[in-house]
Protein backbone atom coordinates (compact mmCIF):
# COMPACT_ATOMS: atom_id res chain seq x y z
CA UNK A 1 0.00 0.00 0.00
CA UNK A 2 2.75 2.70 1.15
CA UNK A 3 4.92 1.62 -2.16
CA UNK A 4 2.00 1.99 -4.31
CA UNK A 5 1.29 5.76 -2.90
CA UNK A 6 4.74 6.19 -3.42
CA UNK A 7 4.95 5.12 -6.96
CA UNK A 8 1.94 7.38 -7.68
CA UNK A 9 3.23 10.33 -5.98
CA UNK A 10 6.24 9.97 -8.30
CA UNK A 11 4.35 9.98 -11.32
CA UNK A 12 2.63 12.86 -10.46
CA UNK A 13 5.87 14.60 -9.82
CA UNK A 14 7.26 13.55 -13.14
CA UNK A 15 4.37 15.56 -15.12
CA UNK A 16 6.40 18.80 -14.33
CA UNK A 17 9.93 19.42 -16.19
CA UNK A 18 12.83 20.61 -15.41
CA UNK A 19 12.32 19.17 -11.84
CA UNK A 20 14.49 17.56 -9.08
CA UNK A 21 13.83 14.58 -6.52
CA UNK A 22 15.09 13.66 -4.31
CA UNK A 23 13.56 11.28 -1.80
CA UNK A 24 15.24 11.92 1.33
CA UNK A 25 13.49 9.07 3.44
CA UNK A 26 10.72 6.98 2.98
CA UNK A 27 8.19 9.66 4.52
CA UNK A 28 10.44 12.73 2.91
CA UNK A 29 10.91 13.98 0.09
CA UNK A 30 12.91 16.85 -1.28
CA UNK A 31 12.53 18.18 -4.23
CA UNK A 32 14.00 21.15 -6.66
CA UNK A 33 12.70 23.01 -9.07
CA UNK A 34 12.63 26.41 -10.80
CA UNK A 35 10.70 29.52 -9.39
CA UNK A 36 8.09 29.98 -12.55
CA UNK A 37 7.11 26.28 -12.25
CA UNK A 38 6.89 25.95 -8.44
CA UNK A 39 3.20 27.35 -7.74
CA UNK A 40 1.91 24.74 -10.32
CA UNK A 41 3.57 22.15 -8.60
CA UNK A 42 1.46 23.12 -4.96
CA UNK A 43 -1.17 23.78 -7.36
CA UNK A 44 -0.62 19.85 -9.11
CA UNK A 45 0.16 18.48 -5.28
CA UNK A 46 -3.33 20.57 -4.15
CA UNK A 47 -5.42 18.70 -7.06
CA UNK A 48 -3.81 15.08 -7.43
CA UNK A 49 -2.15 14.05 -4.04
CA UNK A 50 -4.06 15.58 -1.25
CA UNK A 51 -1.18 18.34 -0.20
CA UNK A 52 -3.72 20.62 1.61
CA UNK A 53 -1.45 21.84 4.13
CA UNK A 54 1.20 24.05 3.88
CA UNK A 55 3.34 23.72 6.96
CA UNK A 56 5.54 27.20 6.46
CA UNK A 57 8.00 28.40 4.01
CA UNK A 58 10.86 29.00 5.36
CA UNK A 59 14.22 31.47 3.09
CA UNK A 60 17.28 31.24 3.09
CA UNK A 61 19.78 34.16 2.40
CA UNK A 62 22.56 33.19 -0.07
CA UNK A 63 24.72 36.48 -0.27
CA UNK A 64 27.36 34.90 -2.30
CA UNK A 65 25.04 33.37 -4.89
CA UNK A 66 23.21 36.83 -4.51
CA UNK A 67 19.96 34.40 -3.76
CA UNK A 68 17.53 33.63 -1.52
CA UNK A 69 16.42 30.16 -0.86
CA UNK A 70 12.74 29.52 -0.32
CA UNK A 71 11.53 26.25 1.28
CA UNK A 72 7.95 25.30 0.94
CA UNK A 73 7.13 22.58 3.38
CA UNK A 74 4.02 20.60 2.37
CA UNK A 75 2.10 17.80 3.62
CA UNK A 76 -0.33 15.59 2.78
CA UNK A 77 -2.60 13.72 4.99
CA UNK A 78 -3.36 10.87 2.18
CA UNK A 79 -0.48 9.74 1.08
CA UNK A 80 2.04 11.18 4.37
CA UNK A 81 4.63 12.04 2.55
CA UNK A 82 6.60 15.43 3.21
CA UNK A 83 7.50 17.20 0.66
CA UNK A 84 9.86 20.02 0.97
CA UNK A 85 9.94 22.21 -2.15
CA UNK A 86 13.11 24.33 -2.83
CA UNK A 87 13.31 26.84 -5.03
CA UNK A 88 15.94 30.06 -5.59
CA UNK A 89 15.40 33.39 -5.80
CA UNK A 90 17.16 36.59 -7.38
CA UNK A 91 18.12 38.80 -4.09
CA UNK A 92 17.95 41.65 -6.84
CA UNK A 93 15.68 42.72 -7.17
CA UNK A 94 13.88 40.95 -4.49
CA UNK A 95 10.35 39.66 -6.00
CA UNK A 96 8.26 36.59 -6.43
CA UNK A 97 5.10 35.99 -6.63
CA UNK A 98 2.85 34.64 -3.73
CA UNK A 99 1.11 31.58 -3.46
CA UNK A 100 -1.70 32.88 -1.44
CA UNK A 101 -4.18 31.83 -3.82
CA UNK A 102 -3.56 28.04 -3.70
CA UNK A 103 -2.51 27.56 0.25
CA UNK A 104 -4.37 30.54 2.15
CA UNK A 105 -1.76 30.26 5.25
CA UNK A 106 1.17 31.59 2.31
CA UNK A 107 -0.34 34.71 3.76
CA UNK A 108 1.31 35.06 7.26
CA UNK A 109 4.85 33.37 6.28
CA UNK A 110 5.24 35.43 3.19
CA UNK A 111 4.75 38.79 5.32
CA UNK A 112 7.29 36.98 8.04
CA UNK A 113 9.68 36.91 4.53
CA UNK A 114 9.30 39.91 3.64
CA UNK A 115 9.60 41.62 7.29
CA UNK A 116 12.74 39.54 8.35
CA UNK A 117 14.66 39.15 4.62
CA UNK A 118 12.79 42.14 2.21
CA UNK A 119 11.97 39.97 0.08
CA UNK A 120 8.49 41.22 -1.93
CA UNK A 121 5.95 38.76 -2.73
CA UNK A 122 3.62 40.26 -5.78
CA UNK A 123 -0.19 39.03 -4.94
CA UNK A 124 -0.06 38.44 -1.24
CA UNK A 125 -3.15 40.26 1.06
CA UNK A 126 -1.51 42.11 3.23
CA UNK A 127 2.30 43.40 3.29
CA UNK A 128 2.45 45.30 6.33
CA UNK A 129 4.97 45.17 9.21
CA UNK A 130 4.06 42.22 11.19
CA UNK A 131 5.97 41.45 14.73
CA UNK A 132 8.87 44.13 14.14
CA UNK A 133 6.08 47.19 13.64
CA UNK A 134 8.47 49.40 15.25
CA UNK A 135 11.74 48.41 13.86
CA UNK A 136 13.43 50.66 11.18
CA UNK A 137 16.72 49.21 10.28
CA UNK A 138 17.17 46.81 7.79
CA UNK A 139 15.82 43.57 7.45
CA UNK A 140 17.23 42.10 10.50
CA UNK A 141 18.04 37.88 9.33
CA UNK A 142 19.94 39.27 6.08
CA UNK A 143 23.59 38.06 6.48
CA UNK A 144 24.81 40.89 5.99
CA UNK A 145 23.20 42.49 8.99
CA UNK A 146 25.85 42.47 11.77
CA UNK A 147 23.58 41.76 14.79
CA UNK A 148 26.58 42.17 17.17
CA UNK A 149 27.86 45.57 16.17
CA UNK A 150 24.22 46.58 15.90
CA UNK A 151 24.19 45.84 19.50
CA UNK A 152 27.77 47.03 20.69
CA UNK A 153 26.47 50.34 18.66
CA UNK A 154 23.11 50.78 20.51
CA UNK A 155 23.68 49.35 23.91
CA UNK A 156 25.93 49.56 27.07
CA UNK A 157 27.23 47.01 29.41
CA UNK A 158 26.79 46.38 33.13
CA UNK A 159 30.27 45.00 34.71
CA UNK A 160 30.19 42.11 36.88
CA UNK A 161 33.27 41.08 38.39
CA UNK A 162 32.86 40.34 42.52
CA UNK A 163 35.50 38.98 44.45
CA UNK A 164 33.62 36.14 45.14
CA UNK A 165 33.53 35.31 41.08
CA UNK A 166 37.25 36.41 41.01
CA UNK A 167 38.23 33.46 43.57
CA UNK A 168 36.81 30.88 41.50
CA UNK A 169 38.14 32.09 38.96
CA UNK A 170 41.60 31.85 40.20
CA UNK A 171 40.83 28.49 41.35
CA UNK A 172 40.63 27.49 37.44
CA UNK A 173 36.25 27.58 38.13
CA UNK A 174 34.43 25.30 38.23
CA UNK A 175 31.20 24.33 40.56
CA UNK A 176 30.62 26.45 43.85
CA UNK A 177 30.82 23.57 46.68
CA UNK B 1 -24.86 85.40 35.29
CA UNK B 2 -23.49 84.48 38.15
CA UNK B 3 -19.77 85.04 38.12
CA UNK B 4 -17.17 82.55 37.96
CA UNK B 5 -15.12 83.15 40.87
CA UNK B 6 -18.15 82.68 43.29
CA UNK B 7 -18.00 78.68 42.64
CA UNK B 8 -15.36 76.51 44.22
CA UNK B 9 -13.01 75.45 42.34
CA UNK B 10 -11.26 71.74 42.65
CA UNK B 11 -7.77 72.33 42.77
CA UNK B 12 -5.22 68.94 43.29
CA UNK B 13 -4.72 68.34 47.12
CA UNK B 14 -1.30 68.94 47.86
CA UNK B 15 1.18 65.88 48.14
CA UNK B 16 2.21 63.69 50.86
CA UNK B 17 5.92 64.90 50.46
CA UNK B 18 4.46 68.41 51.42
CA UNK B 19 2.62 67.37 55.10
CA UNK B 20 6.00 65.02 55.68
CA UNK B 21 7.99 68.17 55.48
CA UNK B 22 5.92 69.63 58.53
CA UNK B 23 5.72 66.34 60.71
CA UNK B 24 8.36 66.52 63.26
CA UNK B 25 8.54 65.08 67.12
CA UNK B 26 9.12 61.36 68.55
CA UNK B 27 5.31 61.30 67.78
CA UNK B 28 5.43 61.58 64.06
CA UNK B 29 8.62 59.46 63.61
CA UNK B 30 6.70 56.59 65.68
CA UNK B 31 3.72 56.71 62.98
CA UNK B 32 6.13 57.37 59.41
CA UNK B 33 7.71 53.91 61.29
CA UNK B 34 4.57 52.36 61.80
CA UNK B 35 3.96 52.96 57.74
CA UNK B 36 6.76 51.79 56.61
CA UNK B 37 6.15 48.87 58.28
CA UNK B 38 2.74 48.23 57.29
CA UNK B 39 4.13 49.36 53.58
CA UNK B 40 6.61 46.58 53.81
CA UNK B 41 4.08 44.06 55.32
CA UNK B 42 1.45 44.46 52.41
CA UNK B 43 3.33 44.40 48.56
CA UNK B 44 1.39 44.08 46.04
CA UNK B 45 2.84 42.82 43.22
CA UNK B 46 1.98 43.62 39.03
CA UNK B 47 4.27 40.47 37.59
CA UNK B 48 5.03 41.66 33.84
CA UNK B 49 5.81 38.12 32.99
CA UNK B 50 7.03 38.19 29.23
CA UNK B 51 10.22 36.54 29.55
CA UNK B 52 11.00 32.52 31.22
CA UNK B 53 11.43 33.44 34.58
CA UNK B 54 7.40 33.76 34.82
CA UNK B 55 7.33 29.94 35.13
CA UNK B 56 9.10 30.41 38.56
CA UNK B 57 6.36 32.59 39.87
CA UNK B 58 3.70 30.21 40.62
CA UNK B 59 6.11 27.66 43.10
CA UNK B 60 6.68 31.28 44.52
CA UNK B 61 2.85 32.06 45.06
CA UNK B 62 1.36 28.74 45.91
CA UNK B 63 1.13 26.52 48.55
CA UNK B 64 4.66 25.30 48.24
CA UNK B 65 6.80 28.76 48.68
CA UNK B 66 3.88 30.58 49.82
CA UNK B 67 4.45 34.06 49.31
CA UNK B 68 1.22 35.09 50.96
CA UNK B 69 2.64 34.39 54.29
CA UNK B 70 5.10 37.40 53.84
CA UNK B 71 2.21 39.81 52.68
CA UNK B 72 2.81 39.62 49.54
CA UNK B 73 0.69 38.93 46.38
CA UNK B 74 -0.24 39.29 43.21
CA UNK B 75 -2.60 42.84 41.87
CA UNK B 76 -4.07 43.22 38.69
CA UNK B 77 -3.69 46.47 37.42
CA UNK B 78 -0.56 49.01 37.72
CA UNK B 79 -2.74 51.94 39.95
CA UNK B 80 -2.78 49.16 42.70
CA UNK B 81 0.24 47.97 42.77
CA UNK B 82 3.52 48.85 44.53
CA UNK B 83 6.24 46.52 42.80
CA UNK B 84 6.55 45.80 39.21
CA UNK B 85 8.06 42.71 39.13
CA UNK B 86 9.86 42.37 35.52
CA UNK B 87 10.40 38.88 34.70
CA UNK B 88 13.44 38.74 31.97
CA UNK B 89 13.76 38.98 28.67
CA UNK B 90 12.96 42.74 27.79
CA UNK B 91 12.71 43.59 23.93
CA UNK B 92 12.61 47.01 22.69
CA UNK B 93 8.56 47.01 21.90
CA UNK B 94 7.75 45.40 25.59
CA UNK B 95 9.94 47.84 27.27
CA UNK B 96 7.86 50.64 25.91
CA UNK B 97 4.56 48.73 27.46
CA UNK B 98 7.12 48.66 30.82
CA UNK B 99 7.61 52.21 31.06
CA UNK B 100 3.70 53.40 30.32
CA UNK B 101 2.96 50.60 32.68
CA UNK B 102 5.58 51.71 35.71
CA UNK B 103 4.59 55.27 35.16
CA UNK B 104 0.58 54.69 35.55
CA UNK B 105 1.81 52.89 38.98
CA UNK B 106 1.40 55.11 42.10
CA UNK B 107 4.31 56.25 44.16
CA UNK B 108 6.17 54.71 46.37
CA UNK B 109 6.49 52.00 43.96
CA UNK B 110 9.30 49.81 43.14
CA UNK B 111 11.02 47.87 40.39
CA UNK B 112 12.49 44.30 40.24
CA UNK B 113 14.19 42.80 37.45
CA UNK B 114 14.40 38.91 38.15
CA UNK B 115 16.99 37.11 35.22
CA UNK B 116 20.39 37.81 34.08
CA UNK B 117 18.42 39.11 31.27
CA UNK B 118 17.42 41.97 33.06
CA UNK B 119 20.75 42.77 34.12
CA UNK B 120 22.72 42.68 30.72
CA UNK B 121 20.49 40.67 28.43
CA UNK B 122 21.55 37.17 29.25
CA UNK B 123 21.55 34.68 26.63
CA UNK B 124 20.27 37.38 24.22
CA UNK B 125 22.95 39.76 24.48
CA UNK B 126 23.49 39.52 20.50
CA UNK B 127 20.32 39.97 19.89
CA UNK B 128 19.10 43.06 18.18
CA UNK B 129 15.59 43.48 19.24
CA UNK B 130 16.64 42.96 23.56
CA UNK B 131 17.12 45.95 25.89
CA UNK B 132 19.89 45.15 27.93
CA UNK B 133 20.25 46.36 31.12
CA UNK B 134 16.91 47.60 32.48
CA UNK B 135 18.26 50.29 34.72
CA UNK B 136 19.39 52.21 31.90
CA UNK B 137 15.79 52.85 31.15
CA UNK B 138 14.08 52.71 34.80
CA UNK B 139 15.52 53.23 38.24
CA UNK B 140 15.31 49.23 39.83
CA UNK B 141 15.25 48.64 43.07
CA UNK B 142 16.80 45.13 43.45
CA UNK B 143 17.78 42.52 40.38
CA UNK B 144 17.93 38.84 41.34
CA UNK B 145 20.21 37.38 39.26
CA UNK B 146 19.70 33.44 37.57
CA UNK B 147 19.03 32.13 34.47
CA UNK B 148 16.47 31.45 35.94
CA UNK B 149 16.02 31.97 40.00
CA UNK B 150 14.52 29.76 42.09
CA UNK B 151 11.63 30.56 44.14
CA UNK B 152 13.48 30.57 47.19
CA UNK B 153 15.75 33.60 45.55
CA UNK B 154 12.79 35.25 44.61
CA UNK B 155 11.29 35.43 47.99
CA UNK B 156 15.11 35.78 49.66
CA UNK B 157 15.18 39.08 46.97
CA UNK B 158 11.36 40.07 48.10
CA UNK B 159 12.19 40.15 51.49
CA UNK B 160 15.54 41.90 51.04
CA UNK B 161 13.17 44.79 49.39
CA UNK B 162 10.86 44.24 52.34
CA UNK B 163 13.57 44.97 54.94
CA UNK B 164 14.81 47.84 52.29
CA UNK B 165 11.41 49.39 52.61
CA UNK B 166 11.25 48.88 56.63
CA UNK B 167 14.22 50.75 56.80
CA UNK B 168 12.96 53.63 54.67
CA UNK B 169 15.70 52.84 52.00
CA UNK B 170 14.16 51.72 49.18
CA UNK B 171 13.79 55.40 47.60
CA UNK B 172 15.04 54.37 43.73
CA UNK B 173 11.45 55.49 43.15
CA UNK B 174 12.37 58.87 43.52
CA UNK B 175 15.17 58.88 41.39
CA UNK B 176 12.94 58.91 38.48
CA UNK B 177 11.39 61.69 38.95
CA UNK B 178 14.77 63.87 40.00
CA UNK B 179 16.56 62.58 36.89
CA UNK B 180 13.90 62.18 34.62
CA UNK B 181 15.50 63.58 32.01
CA UNK B 182 18.82 60.77 32.08
CA UNK B 183 16.19 58.02 31.92
CA UNK B 184 14.25 60.11 28.87
CA UNK B 185 17.36 60.64 27.01
CA UNK B 186 18.06 56.45 27.18
CA UNK B 187 14.08 56.20 26.00
CA UNK B 188 14.98 57.96 23.41
CA UNK B 189 17.91 57.00 22.06
CA UNK B 190 16.21 53.65 22.03
CA UNK B 191 13.24 54.57 20.49
CA UNK B 192 13.51 57.56 18.45
CA UNK B 193 13.03 61.11 19.45
CA UNK B 194 9.41 61.61 18.61
CA UNK B 195 8.76 59.06 21.84
CA UNK B 196 6.60 60.45 24.69
CA UNK B 197 4.00 58.87 27.22
CA UNK B 198 0.97 59.94 27.98
CA UNK B 199 1.36 60.33 32.00
CA UNK B 200 3.46 64.15 32.68
CA UNK B 201 6.02 62.93 34.59
CA UNK B 202 7.30 66.37 35.25
CA UNK B 203 4.17 68.07 36.59
CA UNK B 204 4.60 64.58 39.03
CA UNK B 205 7.40 65.06 40.08
CA UNK B 206 6.65 68.81 41.08
CA UNK B 207 3.54 67.14 43.06
CA UNK B 208 5.35 65.46 45.17
CA UNK B 209 7.61 68.21 45.83
CA UNK B 210 10.40 66.18 44.21
CA UNK B 211 11.67 67.81 40.95
CA UNK B 212 15.80 67.58 41.28
CA UNK B 213 18.50 69.11 39.21
CA UNK B 214 18.00 66.71 36.32
CA UNK B 215 14.28 67.13 36.25
CA UNK B 216 14.48 69.28 33.66
CA UNK B 217 17.36 69.34 30.28
CA UNK B 218 17.40 68.97 26.84
CA UNK B 219 15.62 65.84 26.68
CA UNK B 220 12.66 66.88 28.11
CA UNK B 221 12.31 69.82 26.09
CA UNK B 222 11.46 67.93 23.20
CA UNK B 223 8.44 66.80 25.16
CA UNK B 224 7.21 70.17 25.09
CA UNK B 225 4.85 70.40 21.88
CA UNK B 226 3.38 67.00 22.85
CA UNK B 227 2.24 68.45 26.63
CA UNK B 228 -1.10 69.17 27.45
CA UNK B 229 -0.93 70.91 30.72
CA UNK B 230 -3.70 70.35 33.30
CA UNK B 231 -6.64 72.14 33.34
CA UNK B 232 -8.52 73.28 36.14
CA UNK B 233 -12.83 72.60 36.06
CA UNK B 234 -14.46 75.06 35.11
CA UNK B 235 -17.41 74.49 37.22
CA UNK B 236 -19.64 77.61 36.48
CA UNK B 237 -19.98 75.97 33.14
CA UNK B 238 -20.76 72.51 34.25
CA UNK B 239 -22.93 73.70 36.30
CA UNK B 240 -25.34 76.34 34.26
CA UNK B 241 -24.70 75.55 30.83
CA UNK B 242 -26.57 72.80 29.49
CA UNK B 243 -24.42 69.87 28.08
CA UNK B 244 -23.77 70.18 24.09
CA UNK B 245 -24.45 67.67 22.37
CA UNK B 246 -23.45 67.05 18.67
CA UNK B 247 -26.96 65.84 17.72
CA UNK B 248 -29.00 67.59 15.51
CA UNK B 249 -32.09 69.71 16.84
CA UNK B 250 -35.14 68.16 15.49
Amino acid sequence: MKESKAIWLDNVLHEIESIHIDSKSERRIRVDISPDALPALLELLKGRAGYLHLSSISCVDWPDDDEFELVYHIWSYETNILISAHTRVSRNPGFYISVYDIHTPAGFFERDIYEMFGLFFEGSPNMEKFILTEWNGPPPMLKSFDTEKFVHETFDWKDYNPDWLQEIVAKGGGIVE
Amino acid sequence: MTEKNELPVIRPAAGDACQSESRSGLFQHAIDSFVEFCRSRSMFILHYCTGCGAIELPPAMTSRFDMERLGISPMVTPRQADILLITGYVSIKTLKRIILTYEQMQGPKYVIGICSCTVNGGMYWQSYATAKQLNEYLPVDMYIAGCMPRPEAVLEGLMQLRDKIESGAATSWEDYFKRYDHYLGKQQHLFGKDWHTPTDVIEEARHYNLLGEGTLGENTAVLEKYLRHHQELDLTRVALEPAKTNLPDR
